[in-house]
This record gives structure tokens, C-alpha cells and sequence, in this order.
């Protein structure tokens, strides 16, 4: 055979170990360091309201929409561009409307994350100043 | 007919297997094969979430609907794109930060429960199911349209095209791939329908804003039916059969027996068929889904997108490619992406729809609705235009199974070979290739279900399963594992319920007929309350918030963590745990 065959220099323990199935470690509790919990507290609070904000918007698009075309049937003869208004509205005003909650929310969140907790340990209060743009 | 379906499957099949092959180079471990070594950029990303995303249930699909139920069906459009909202704000950075590779994985790690991932892999396993089924029925029954050949042969191809790309390729080739799919989808949907638009009559244009109901056939009109059908007559009606012999039809219920042809001629007026009002009625004309004349729209276009919005939030396929990208970031960028690639993409089923009506509206008197889009360029250009352009259409909806059928066939050997019996890669190779053996098995027998009332179960088990375990999950702290058990149980047994009553219990009517058939607005809840108050009467382990709170730490991008400090003086106050206890007390509050 060839002279450039390689071979494995592991020891046999070695192999042997990692040709047994590996079974699943003892799960262990997660620790976090106490500037990482303040960390996450304080970004855990502004996430919570940025994604609540969000939802109550989408919701509000979602319930909404519906409705206004239920109790205003009349917009099934109002025509732009001769296409009812009740068909336009099912596509041109929830896709752009989702698509600026969405980047409204992805600024939001990425900006509240990139904000550090206010540093005295002895007022870790999630509700900084700095928080709210 | 069979040259179309051979230009139209042999690229899209050549270029997937050569994309695939791309993504194969160094695959080692099994997070290579489910997460693509989590290396896969926030575009790239959500292109290729965008393209697992569009089934042929939107891209065959919603037009298909649009015939079928009416305008009101484009609120699916909007529930699908609506969900990657709510999984951009409650679960996609969080998700990504648990460091899991699949759902029941982070349930594990969340929870720390061996029986809750049990329970959420077979979850995996249901809502997978449920998904693929359609997806490889829809494959062979567009197949056997163009080509003329039998169903399963394209269900065949379908599953060996598929499994071969996963289990060489893994998810770095179906990361490829599906992007890929993405833009040749899009290119594929936005292309023949500009092309349709600027090619139709003006009358077709005028009538497709104009709707009239289909009461009369407007020229002789050949009839496919693929199943069987049963179709109601008022007055005796004169067809002609597959070989040209005339045939009178009595007044009253007539059957058509599966693989027959019936030519219609001009003039004659439609028959009913049972349980549906012809295409084009007032009704029809609404922009709500009232799906089975209930009476109640509102109701029944709510239960659709509550649905359609959280089971995306749920779905483990899309869930998954989350876990691809490299931090929490980067899966929230992909989420916010993946909302404008849809919403591009959305905007062109009512297009189709809508033409489908006026050019082929005698679809709904066979049920293959599914098939309007792929049969539209041949009714407005008999010659090489509308051959090229049907051609292109199968390949985009050939593109569109692969790459969802990629995506959730690698779900499903994760689910059984990752979280059921864990094993190495070869396991999963193995599994990917027994799992699609399994779907064409179950897909053969199921040609007459509907697709798109199947996915829509999907997305409700999805719905009432994993969105309030991941919602509860990330942001409640108090959350026990019997309660996260109990909530996905009672989901999943409400949903599983409700499937069955549709399919063999009596009828029902009225409101309740919505809450069966879309039972979201009621099963959603009800996994919520049982999560919360299950939760409620246990009491959570000392670590659950440090669990929940380190979903939300973003990653460190400094390497000394404590600026300014020694980190591991221990006489600093601050270092002590019983700090780090007095500031998770104040986050109950």
C-alpha cells in the first residue's frame, strides 16, 4: 500500500471510549455570576415589554382588520385600480404593516440588550434610565 | 405531457443534490448534522427559513383556496407570516441562547425532565406527520397531473430525492438548499404571474375583479376527477365521456368513479357539489373565512390565524433552523428577516387565485383546487409560452415540497434519534432514510385528504403543544415540569380529540363546527391554564429562574466578564450567592 497511510496514535482507552455510545452526563443546575444575573434581569424586564408592545400591535392588526371588514361591507364595491378595497386590504395593509412591527421590535430589543444594568450593586432595579430611548 | 414533468423535476432534483453536495465537506459530529455547526449568517438563515417555510401549501395551495373558499382564504397568508412576529418578540434570540439542538432538547434543558422530552419528541413526531403526509401527497398528485404517470411514482421520487440530500448532506446541505429554493421559488412564483397578468384577455382581467358566480360553463370544459365525487343535478345534463360517448345524467345525486374524464358543454349549467357553494357567489366575494357557511366569519377567520400564528411559533422544523445561527442575535435578525422575505412573497397567491377562478373554475368540481396554479399558463397560451411557464410552475411547487419535506424529515430523525433513543451519525443517516420510508408508506393511501386542512392540524397540535411551553418556558419562571408535561399532554390529547370527532363523528353545525374543525381557540388556552395551574400547585426548583434568566443573558462579548474587578476575590459582597438570591427575589415581584 501506500507509504503516506496515516494511522491513529490515539491509546486504546482512548478509542475505546470514544467508540462507546455516549451516554448523557449528569444534568447539573445552571449557575450564573451575580453581574450576569443583573445582566439578565435587567434585559429580561425590557424584553418582556418590547415583546408585549409588539404582540399588543400584531394583535391589535389581527383582531382589528377582521372586524373593520366585517361591519363595512360596503368596501366590497369601493374599487382602486377597479380591485375591491376589501380584497386590497387582506394584502397591502397587513404584510407592510408586519413588516415595520418587526423592525420596530428587532431595533428595540437589540438596542435594550446592548445597554449595560446601571453598575452599583446595591440598586440592581431592572428599570434604568438609560432603558428607554 | 411527461416532457414537462421531466424538465421540470430533473433540474430542480440535479441542482438539489449538487447543492447538497456543497454543504457535505466536514461533517463530523451530530450538531453538524442537525445544526450546521450553528455557522449559518442571519440572511443566509432566513432565506432558508423562508424557503423551508413555503410548502406547496403556499405555493400551491392558498390560490388554490382562493377558488375553493373564497377571497377570505388570504388570511393564511397573514397568520404565516404573522407568526414569525411572535417568534421574533417571545422566542427566537432566547431559543437560540439555551444552546439546544432540537425542542425536546431545550425542554430538557429548561426543565431538566428526561419524561418531558419524551413527550416532547413524540410531539415532534405528531406535528412532523401531520406536515410531511401533504407535502409528499401534493408532490405525487402534481406529478401524476403533468406527466400523466401514476401517484406514487412521485411520491417515490419525491422521498428518494430528499432522503438522499439529508442523510449525505445533513443540515448544512439542507441550509443551502433551501436557501437556494428560497430565490428560485420566488423567481419561480413572481415571474409566471406578471407573465399571466400582462398575457390574459381583458375580459379575464375585468371578470377577475368582477367576479360572477360559476353557475354555467362558458365553453366545452373537460373535467379530470382524480377521486371519487358526488355530484348533485337539478336538470338532466348531457356530458360526454372520456371516449366521446354522450351520457345523461338524471336529476339528483350522481357519482363519478375515481379516474374518470366527463366533458362538459358550453352552456350547461354547473352541478352542485356536496358541502361547498359554487366559486364567485356573494359569499365568496367576502374577504372572511367562513369556511363552512356557519355563519360566523369573524369566528372562523380568527380561529385560522390564532392557528396559523402561534403553531408557527411552534413548528420544530422552523424552530430548528433557529438553532443554526450562531447567537441569540443572529436568530432574532433572522426572524425579522424571514417576515419581509414573506411578505414579498404573499403578496402574489391572490393573483393566482383570482385568475384561477375566471380561467379554471371547474377545479372545484374535482377537489383539485390544489392543482389551479400549475394548470393556468396552458388555458391562457396553448403554444411553447405556456409550456415553458407550466413547466417552470411545477418545478418551483417540486422546489417547494423538497424544501419543506428537507427541513422536517430532518426534524423527525432528530426527534427518534436524537431525543427517543440517542445515537451517533450513522443512527441519524439511517433514521432520515427509514423516516421517508415510513411517510411514502403512510402518503400512499392518503391522496384524498386535503392538504391543506391536514397542515392546518399541523399547526394547531403545534399550537397547543410547544407555543406555551416555549412561551411559559422563557418567560415564566414558575413553571414546574409536571405542569410543562401536563399542558403539552392536555394539548395534545384536545387537539388529537378534536381531529378525530372531524373525521368520524357526526356533524355538527354552527359555532361549534368552527371550534371542532379549528379547535385553536379553545385548545391553546387550555394547554396555557393547565401549564400555569399545574405549575401553580408544585413549586419550582431552586435554580428554575437562574434557568429561565440565563435564556436572556446575552452573549459575552467582552472576556473578563466584571470589568474593573477580580472576579474571583471572594470577599467582594457582590460574589456571594445569597446576592444573587436577593436579586431573583425582586424579579417576582
Amino acid at each position: 500500500m501506500t507509504q503516506h497511510r496515516r494511522v491513529a496514535v490515539t491509546s486504546p482507552q482512548t478509542r475505546l471510549a470514544h467508540a462507546r455510545r455516549r451516554h448523557r452526563t449528569a444534568w447539573r443546575p445552571p449557575t450564573l455570576d451575580p453581574g450576569e444575573v443583573r445582566q439578565a434581569v435587567h434585559t429580561y424586564r425590557a424584553q418582556r415589554r418590547w415583546a408585549l408592545l409588539a404582540l399588543a400591535m400584531l394583535f391589535a392588526l389581527l383582531i382589528g382588520l377582521p372586524i373593520i371588514l366585517r361591519v363595512t361591507p360596503e368596501l366590497d364595491h369601493a374599487r382602486v385600480l377597479d380591485i375591491p378595497v376589501s380584497w386590497l386590504a387582506t394584502v397591502v395593509i397587513p404584510f407592510p404593516a408586519m413588516i415595520l412591527i418587526a423592525r420596530w421590535h428587532l431595533r428595540r430589543a437589540e438596542r435594550a440588550e446592548d445597554i449595560d444594568p446601571p453598575r452599583d450593586p446595591v440598586v440592581p432595579r431592572g428599570e434604568g434610565p438609560g432603558e428607554c430611548p | 405531457m411527461s416532457v414537462i414533468a421531466v424538465f421540470a423535476v430533473v433540474p430542480v432534483v440535479m441542482i438539489t443534490l449538487l447543492v447538497g453536495l456543497r454543504g457535505v465537506a466536514a461533517m463530523r459530529t451530530t450538531s453538524d448534522f442537525l445544526v450546521a455547526s450553528r455557522r449559518v449568517s442571519p440572511l443566509l438563515n432566513s432565506a432558508a427559513v423562508s424557503g423551508e417555510y413555503l410548502s406547496a401549501a403556499s405555493f400551491l395551495g392558498v390560490a388554490g383556496l382562493v377558488v375553493k373558499d373564497g377571497m377570505g382564504a388570504l388570511w393564511y397568508p397573514v397568520g404565516f407570516t404573522a407568526g414569525y412576529i411572535a417568534m421574533l418578540a417571545l422566542v427566537a434570540a432566547p431559543m437560540r441562547r439555551s444552546g439546544a439542538v432540537t425542542v425536546p432538547d431545550f425542554a430538557e434543558a429548561r426543565l431538566a425532565s428526561t419524561a418531558l422530552r419524551k413527550l416532547a419528541a413524540v410531539t415532534v413526531l405528531v406535528v412532523a406527520g401531520l406536515y410531511l403526509v401533504p407535502q409528499f401527497r401534493t408532490a405525487g398528485l402534481v406529478l401524476s397531473v403533468v406527466s400523466g404517470g401514476p401517484y406514487w411514482v412521485g411520491v417515490v421520487i419525491a422521498a428518494a430525492v430528499v432522503s438522499v440530500t439529508l442523510a449525505v448532506g445533513g443540515m448544512r446541505a439542507a441550509t443551502y438548499v433551501q436557501a437556494f429554493q428560497f430565490c428560485f421559488k420566488l423567481l419561480l412564483f413572481i415571474v409566471p404571474a406578471i407573465w399571466l397578468l400582462l398575457q390574459v384577455t381583458p375580459d379575464v382581467r375585468h371578470e377577475a375583479v368582477h367576479p360572477v358566480p360559476f353557475t354555467h360553463f362558458a365553453r366545452d370544459t373537460p373535467v379530470d376527477f382524480g377521486l371519487e365525487v358526488t355530484l348533485e343535478v337539478h336538470e338532466p345534463l348531457t356530458v360526454r365521456t372520456g371516449d366521446g360517448a354522450p351520457l345523461t345524467i338524471p336529476p339528483g345525486e350522481f357519482r363519478v368513479a375515481e379516474g374518470t374524464r366527463l366533458t362538459f358543454p358550453a352552456g350547461a349549467p354547473v352541478p352542485d357539489v356536496r358541502g361547498g357553494a359554487p366559486p364567485g357567489g356573494p359569499d365568496w366575494q367576502r374577504p372572511l373565512l367562513d369556511v363552512q357557511d356557519t355563519g360566523h366569519p369573524l369566528l372562523g377567520t380568527w380561529a385560522i390565524l390564532l392557528a396559523t400564528m402561534l403553531g408557527t411559533m411552534g413548528l420544530p422544523h422552523v424552530l430548528m433552523r433557529f438553532h443554526t445561527s450562531p447567537d441569540g442575535r443572529a436568530a432574532r435578525r433572522t426572524a425579522a428577516i424571514t417576515v419581509t422575505l414573506l411578505g414579498v412573497f404573499y403578496l402574489f397567491p391572490g393573483i393566482y387565485g383570482t385568475l384561477a377562478k375566471v380561467l379554471v373554475p371547474q377545479l372545484y368540481l374535482s377537489g383539485a383546487t390544489d392543482t389551479a396554479v400549475v394548470a393556468l399558463p396552458s388555458q391562457v397560451d396553448s403554444g411553447a409560452a405556456g409550456t415553458v411557464f407550466t413547466t417552470l410552475l411545477t418545478a418551483g411547487a417540486f422546489a417547494a415540497f423538497l424544501a419543506t419535506s428537507l427541513g422536517l424529515l430532518l426534524v423527525v430523525a432528530g426527534a427518534i434519534s436524537h431525543d427517543l433513543v440517542p445515537g451517533g451519525l450513522a443512527r441519524l443517516r439511517f433514521t432520515v432514510v427509514a423516516a421517508a420510508a415510513a411517510v411514502v408508506l403512510l402518503a400512499l393511501p392518503s391522496a384524498r385528504l386535503d392538504a391543506s386542512v391536514l397542515v392546518t392540524w399541523g399547526f394547531t397540535v403545534a399550537a397547543s403543544t410547544f407555543c406555551p411551553l416555549l412561551v411559559l418556558g422563557i418567560w415564566w419562571s414558575r413553571l414546574t415540569a409536571a405542569g410543562a408535561i401536563a399542558g403539552v399532554a392536555a394539548g395534545l390529547l384536545a387537539t388529537a380529540g378534536a381531529i378525530v370527532f372531524t373525521l368520524f363523528g357526526p356533524p355538527v353545525d354552527g359555532w361549534q363546527a368552527i371550534l371542532v374543525s379549528q379547535p385553536a381557540p379553545w385548545s391553546v388556552p387550555l394547554a396555557f391554564g393547565t401549564m400555569v395551574v399545574v405549575s401553580l400547585f408544585g413549586r419550582p426548583p431552586a435554580w428554575s429562574t437562574t434557568a429561565m434568566l440565563r435564556l436572556h443573558l446575552r452573549e459575552r462579548r467582552d472576556p473578563v466578564p466584571l470589568r474593573g474587578r477580580d472576579p474571583g476575590h471572594s470577599s467582594w459582597s457582590a460574589r456571594r450567592s445569597s446576592a444573587v438570591r436577593r436579586m431573583i427575589r425582586r424579579l417576582g415581584r
